[in-house]
């Protein structure tokens, strides 16, 4: 007889694995992926497989250069860059990407001990690192191309394209948004980060998701929702009174929510913990909307929940059978 | 609880057969929970079938019998699933076969009496545990409410199924002596409904004729794992949570396995001793499965030599036990143990993948079906974290391997845990 194997029980195992997941939540991102490169352009796809090739190559040179296990295709590295790119205005210097990317794998992740060690989401601390270090390429937001000119690179290079203010940007500066309606947020037609904007492709996406169980409605939920009751509580001059649709419409708190906040590796064990999270994230992100000097609030706000979790997990313990 | 694929056919619809000419036998003398076994015979002796071999050593410790007439070849070492070698009496068999007729005189005997004939049977609880019956029947609390379990949750094992099948008559005369014993108020039946014909064959009878139990009522849960087990069964029937570190018995609940209740007619009925059980083999590497009533102590290779079993190709893994809490083993010489409900032969499909980090997807949290976070104390248990892995509850941990078993990333969580606990006795 041939060796037999001696391992310990379970012997079966459910048809699962860490590239499935990897690759579904790829495949969940791709609407917004394509909506992106509809509205604003073959630039947008550009940047995107720009952050994605530079992550997965940062990735694995660092396992090379550490002399660790390669694993680039469980497709981590590929959903940090994806992630990234999402993160990004379409009109950025593609030096830009490559130093996020690399940054977001090297410092977000691998620096920990690559998967499932990190503390902080690795993509928004690429952006953070981003946004501390050349503000002046984050925060400029070019004009949606829209459909007929959607094929065209912009005649004059990179930073040519009209720029146009963020609808959280012009609400932060006091200027009217007014001719914004919720049918544009919804759809994307105006200025932003690159995956943020359409938000029916976030959410076919987020659905997909939900559907399939790998994640749950815990976070978005509670952090959506929070968002949403602070913004209509003080976001008007009067309370109880703001628009707090234009907010959960507006910037980056669906992507967020439903493909950031939700990191397995990053946020708590327990539903109960969860819920707790997406509060959290939902308070900070209005705070910082309302009160704070950016227009924007959902990539702090996770990052600094993502350091909440280990002591939100200790005290959201599962009450054991029988106790 | 999960729903796993369950793998049960064929061997659910496969009635059983005999094997009962072994050549020899192998006894291990640790068959139970408790003290191994204490030998009273010599080497070279020959003993009858059914005659006492071994007696209990202590009172967590189970009899032991002789289950073929043959000589005594030598008490020494022999292969153990559990413990790899242990002492063990081995038996070089005769054709000779005893035959057991029903005693009618049953009726007279009352509870002291009947816990004599089960102890003196070598009766143990079959559903795996192998805790000694006579034990567990005499509970230091009262029992309202007995459980029999016939939910045979680990996939591939279809021996509890097929005795529900085959020998009702004889599982429910085995209640009714408990029934005798313990003088619960309410008795449930528990089947999955993964097994139509067993609980049918429980309805037909409860509705035509009056068993001497006081109240029985047939349940048929929803088929989940791992709802046989004792902790979990008495939640899914009564709704008592049984505290932790506690036995059933604390809320006044008793769980016998099928099996057991068989074992208990034979022995109080027909004077037969624990000397043969149902065990399936299955699995894909055998060319049919089979469900065989064998003597214990019978080795796999001797199953195989007699062409009892024949693989079809070799296998990769051979487990006692079922796929979700089993024992691999590393050859055929293991003997069928009072406690085996089935082996398995399989392919390379029972083989795990390599492992990963832990990325914390929750998986195992939420199907631990008694709550524990198996990811952390894993963590903690291969950092040797021992006041750590207790914290999170790691003795509370029925190794049922679910958390193995959804982990996506393959890691080798009850193994881990396993340790933690087993350094927590050191």
């Amino acid at each position: 007889m041939k060796n037999l194997t001696v391992s310990f029980s379970p012997h079966l195992h459910a048809k699962e694995s860490l590239r499935r997941i990897m690759w579904l939540v790829v495949l969940s991102l791709l609407p917004a992926a394509l909506a992106s490169v509809f509205i604003f352009g073959l630039r947008a796809l550009w940047v995107i497989v720009l952050g994605i090739i530079s992550a997965v190559i940062a990735e694995a040179a660092l396992q090379i250069l550490t002399k660790r296990k390669l694993s680039v295709s469980d497709g981590s590295a590929l959903l940090t860059g994806l992630l990234l790119s999402f993160n990004l205005p379409p009109s950025v210097p593609w030096w830009l990407v490559v130093v996020g990317s690399f940054f977001a794998v090297a410092v977000g992740k691998q620096i920990f001990g690559g998967l499932g060690q990190n503390i902080f989401n690795p993509a928004l601390v690429g952006r953070a690192f981003l946004m501390a270090s050349w503000p002046k390429y984050m925060t400029v937001f070019s004009q949606p191309v829209g459909f007929r000119q959607w094929m065209s690179f912009g005649e004059g290079g990179w930073l040519d394209a009209i720029t146009a203010a963020t609808p959280l940007a012009l609400l932060k500066e006091g200027k009217p948004v007014a001719h914004l309606s919720y049918l544009d947020l919804f759809l994307g037609r105006h200025g932003g980060c690159i995956g943020e904007v359409c938000i029916a492709a976030l959410l076919l996406g987020a659905l997909f998701l939900l559907l399939r169980g790998y994640i749950s409605w815990h976070i978005p939920v509670s952090y959506i929702a929070t968002v949403g009751v602070f913004a209509y509580i003080f976001g008007a001059k009067t309370l109880f009174s703001g628009d707090w649709l234009f907010h959960i419409l507006s910037g980056g708190l669906i992507l967020g929510a439903f493909f950031m906040a939700t990191d397995y590796v990053t946020s708590p064990l327990t539903r109960k913990g969860q819920i707790i999270f997406g509060i959290g994230c939902g308070i900070i992100t209005a705070v910082i909307r309302l009160w704070g000097g950016y227009p924007e609030g959902v990539s702090y706000a996770i990052l600094i929940m993502n350091g909440a979790t280990p002591i939100i997990d200790r005290y959201t313990k599962n009450r054991i059978f029988g106790t | 609880m999960i729903r796993l694929n369950e793998y049960k056919e064929p061997q659910h619809e496969i009635a059983s057969v005999r094997f009962s000419n072994p050549s020899k036998l192998y006894l291990p003398l640790s068959q139970a929970t408790g003290k191994p076994s204490l030998p009273i015979v010599s080497k070279g002796a020959v003993v009858e079938e059914a005659q006492i071999i071994a007696q209990n050593d202590g009172l967590i410790s189970a009899y032991l019998h002789a289950p073929k007439k043959g000589k005594i070849l030598d008490i020494g070492t022999w292969f153990h699933p559990v413990l790899k070698r242990s002492p063990a009496i081995s038996l070089e068999c005769l054709k000779e076969e005893k035959t057991y007729t029903e005693n009618i005189k049953v009726d007279g005997l009352g509870k002291g009496e009947l816990l004599e004939i089960i102890k003196k049977a070598g009766i143990v609880g079959l559903g795996g545990a192998a805790f000694p019956t006579h034990v567990k029947l005499n509970p230091p609390k009262r029992i309202d409410t007995l459980i029999i379990n016939g939910c045979e949750c680990e996939p591939y094992l279809a021996a509890d199924y097929r005795l529900m099948v085959e020998n009702l008559e004889e599982i429910l005369k085995g209640i009714e002596i408990i029934c005798k014993i313990l003088a619960p108020k309410t008795v449930y039946i528990v089947l999955e409904d993964n097994k139509p014909r067993a609980y049918e064959g429980v309805q037909r009878i409860l509705e035509t004729r009056k068993l001497r139990i006081p109240s029985c009522e047939l349940v048929i849960l929803k088929t989940a794992y791992p709802q046989g087990g004792e902790k979990q069964l008495t939640f899914s029937v009564t709704g008592k949570k049984i505290p932790s570190g506690k036995l059933p018995f604390e809320v006044g609940v008793l769980v016998q396995n099928v099996a057991t209740c068989f074992a208990i007619y034979e022995a109080v009925y027909l004077d037969k001793p624990l000397i043969e059980r149902l065990v399936t083999f299955a699995g894909d590497a055998l060319a049919s499965p089979k469900n065989i009533w064998i003597k214990i102590g019978t080795t796999l290779r001797e199953l195989f030599e007699n062409k009892i079993l024949v693989f079809k190709t070799e296998p990769d893994k051979i487990i006692c036990g079922g796929p979700m809490m089993g024992i691999a083993l590393d050859g055929l010489d293991y003997p069928v143990l009072k406690g085996t409900g089935g082996f398995l032969f399989l392919t390379k499909h029972s083989l795990l993948g390599e492992e990963g980090p832990c990325i914390r997807c929750g998986a195992c949290v939420r199907e631990c079906p008694v709550s524990l976070m198996p990811c952390l104390i894993d963590l903690a248990s291969r950092k040797n974290l021992w006041d750590e892995t207790k914290r999170y509850g790691s003795s509370d941990c029925i190794e049922c391997g679910v958390c193995g078993y959804v982990c996506p990333t393959n890691r080798r969580l009850v193994q881990s845990i396993k340790r933690a606990k087993l350094e927590k006795v050191k």
